[in-house]
């Protein structure tokens, strides 16, 4: 290839940065038509959507498209707030978010300690391997099991009392209001524990052992150093997953509360997701439901950006950002 | 070790015990739902813990297995999870690759774009509006395409084939293969933990999900496990399929609504039971691949 002269070399324009491009991309053409499928993907099943969301800010309707659709401005949003059932959504999910975190995210903590205590490496197996079982099965499935066992007809817990001699009726807790809400978050923290231990046993399996011995050596018990050595490692591991869990709170759980309520208890279970669900599938409501899902996604991208930039600071290779942008 | 104090003793005694529970409780509701579905209806009516059947009997998955519908459901759902989990891996080997060489041109454009649809998604509604102008509602397509390729996975598949050493494919290169020559000769094969671990996180993902199933699909012949497995556990459908079957047969009266709900749940989750070593440990390290520590 001729070089060209010194004066165009100095004085790159737009042009044949265009070329140079162009001549890369002739010669790794082949790299091009590998991500195409996966971009191709992305912008038919993520970007067309995104581009869907302006009929939250349309008066929409299937049967004409988007092209007769006026725009009315925050008109959907306006109707969304005045509707009794979209406010109860909006408490439910936060009551239940909340609850779930501040029940939820101790517990695979607490775990992980206990499993660490045990010094029999097949107890620790069996256990490391049963806790992590109910990760596997659906919401539907863990549906069947709750009926299973708590069913007030057959269930697990009414035969065991009755064959202790209680001849009451144990509540039937799948459709009892006051206590719906709990059998959502314990059943969240069941399933999701053993998962949830994964990272700390091996953050725990990190730490250097001869700390423990220099800390038996001058008489701390098993109980500080669990306190002083253990805990105290997995502090940066806490945080960043705290972080995180607080980034996914819009997030109630979706698949979890579609599956195991019921309309005996919806007015305490139903949250955003299953609100959008109901009025837009079912009642064919797309604006509304739209609105309300902008409305979650909105608020969610902004706790993420916000836990994100949090968990930056803290830890500056952690983020989210971070693990996409990698090298 | 040094020698333990009596309280010492006592506390690491207590911790046995309640992990114990603990696990009782993550895995007796299987082993309960499985001995109840071979128990004798009317023998098991009576609830309390099953450690081993009541007047066993298989009636009842004799019953479910001469409805059609389950046959049905389970041949589409393993269609999607083979079909899908296949797709899945190889589009998201595709996409990482690429993204995963320095000299592409473009990587950073790519990443953005796919990294911000793990942060916003046009939801429900909008996502629902594309699969049917696509007209891939009642099809199991839409079970398989929606899905396809989750940002997540294809990242920790991208952070993994950058670890590989680079002289590799250079000296690949220089003998003139080709980059999917290179991928599928040289990457792939030495990335076998991460993609077994994304293969699994897919297939896992698409046994279990119900949600598309209920959203996309109106068909009863092109229903999956799961749906059907909802509708069953509804009064409804239990009661539904026992009609059907007690119309053909003179023993099926014999047979709780309950009973045909633990069957249904039996069958639909004996198969993860089955791959469950396997997906222990693959799942567990690629949660530790994909972690926040990296």
């Amino acid at each position: 290839m001729k070089r060209p002269p010194p004066s165009l070399l100095a004085r790159k324009t737009s042009k044949d940065r265009l070329i140079g491009l162009y001549r890369y991309m002739r010669k790794d053409y082949m790299l091009y038509l590998m991500i195409l499928p996966g971009i191709a993907y992305i912008l038919i099943f993520k970007y067309w959507p995104m581009y869907g969301i302006s009929i939250a800010f349309r008066d929409f309707s299937i049967f004409k498209g988007y092209a007769d659709a006026p725009w009315v401005g925050l008109r959907n949003f306006v109707t969304l707030f005045g509707k009794a059932g979209f406010i109860r959504a909006l408490k439910n999910n936060i009551i239940i978010s909340v609850l779930k975190l501040i029940m939820g995210f101790p517990f695979p903590i607490i775990l992980s300690l206990m499993i660490n205590e045990l010094s029999n490496m097949k107890y620790k197996k069996l256990i490391q391997t049963s806790v992590i079982l109910p990760n596997f099965v659906s919401w539907v499935v863990i549906n069947g099991l709750l009926y299973a066992i708590l069913s007030p007809s057959s269930g697990a817990i009414q035969g065991l009392l009755a064959a202790f001699g209680y001849d009451g009726k144990f509540p039937n807790l799948m459709t009892d209001k006051s206590n719906f809400r709990m059998v959502i978050v314990l059943s969240h923290i069941w399933k999701g524990a053993g998962m949830g231990t994964i990272v700390y046993l091996a953050a725990i399996a990190g730490i250097d052992r001869e700390q423990y011995e220099a800390a038996a050596i001058d008489g701390a018990g098993r109980l500080s150093q669990m306190w002083h050595i253990t805990l105290a490692s997995l502090r940066s591991t806490i945080v960043i997953l705290l972080i995180f869990r607080v980034g996914e709170m819009m997030y109630a759980g979706f698949d979890q509360i579609f599956a195991i309520s019921n309309p005996l208890v919806i007015s305490v279970a139903d949250i955003i997701d299953t609100y959008v669900y109901t009025i837009g599938l079912e009642q064919r409501n797309f604006m509304l439901a739209t609105a309300a899902g902008l409305f979650q996604s909105f608020i969610g991208l902004m706790l993420v950006l916000i836990t994100n930039a949090i968990a930056n600071r803290i830890e500056p290779d952690s983020s989210l950002m971070n693990f996409a942008k990698r090298k | 070790m040094n020698k333990k104090t009596a309280p010492e003793i006592f506390g690491l005694s207590l911790n046995t015990i309640l992990l114990f529970i603990f696990a009782f409780s993550t895995t007796y509701p299987f082993w309960h739902v499985i001995m109840y579905s071979i128990s004798d209806s009317r023998a098991a009516m009576s609830g309390g813990l099953f450690f081993i059947p009541r007047d066993p009997t298989l009636l009842a998955y004799r019953m479910l297995f001469k409805t059609k519908l389950i046959f049905i459901v389970y041949r589409n759902t393993i269609i999607r999870t083979v079909a899908g989990t296949g797709l899945s891996v190889l589009l998201s080997s595709l996409t990482a690759y690429p993204l995963s060489l320095a000299r592409f041109k473009g990587r950073s454009f790519f990443s953005l774009m796919i990294f911000f649809t793990m942060l916003f998604s046009g939801g429900m509604i909008p996502t629902y509006l594309v699969v049917k102008n696509l007209g891939l509602l009642n099809s199991l397509w839409a079970l398989i395409l929606p899905g396809a390729m989750s940002a997540y996975n294809m990242f920790i598949l991208r952070n993994f084939f950058q670890s590989i050493p680079n002289s590799l494919e250079e000296s690949a290169l220089l003998d003139g293969a080709n980059p999917l020559q290179v991928l599928f000769r040289i990457i792939l094969p030495l990335s076998a933990p991460a993609l077994a671990a994304i293969a699994m996180f897919y297939g896992v993902g698409n046994w279990n999900s119900y949600l598309d199933g209920v959203l996309y699909i109106n068909d009863a012949n092109k229903q999956i496990l799961q749906v059907y497995l909802r509708t069953m556990l509804g009064t409804a459908g239990a009661k539904g399929v026992l009609g059907d079957i007690s119309g053909n047969l003179s023993d099926a009266s014999s047979l709780t609504e309950e009973t045909m709900k633990m069957v249904t749940i039996t069958v639909s989750v004996i198969p993860v039971l089955i791959v469950y070593p396997f997906l222990q440990k693959y799942y567990t390290k690629g949660i530790l691949i994909g972690s926040v520590k990296g």
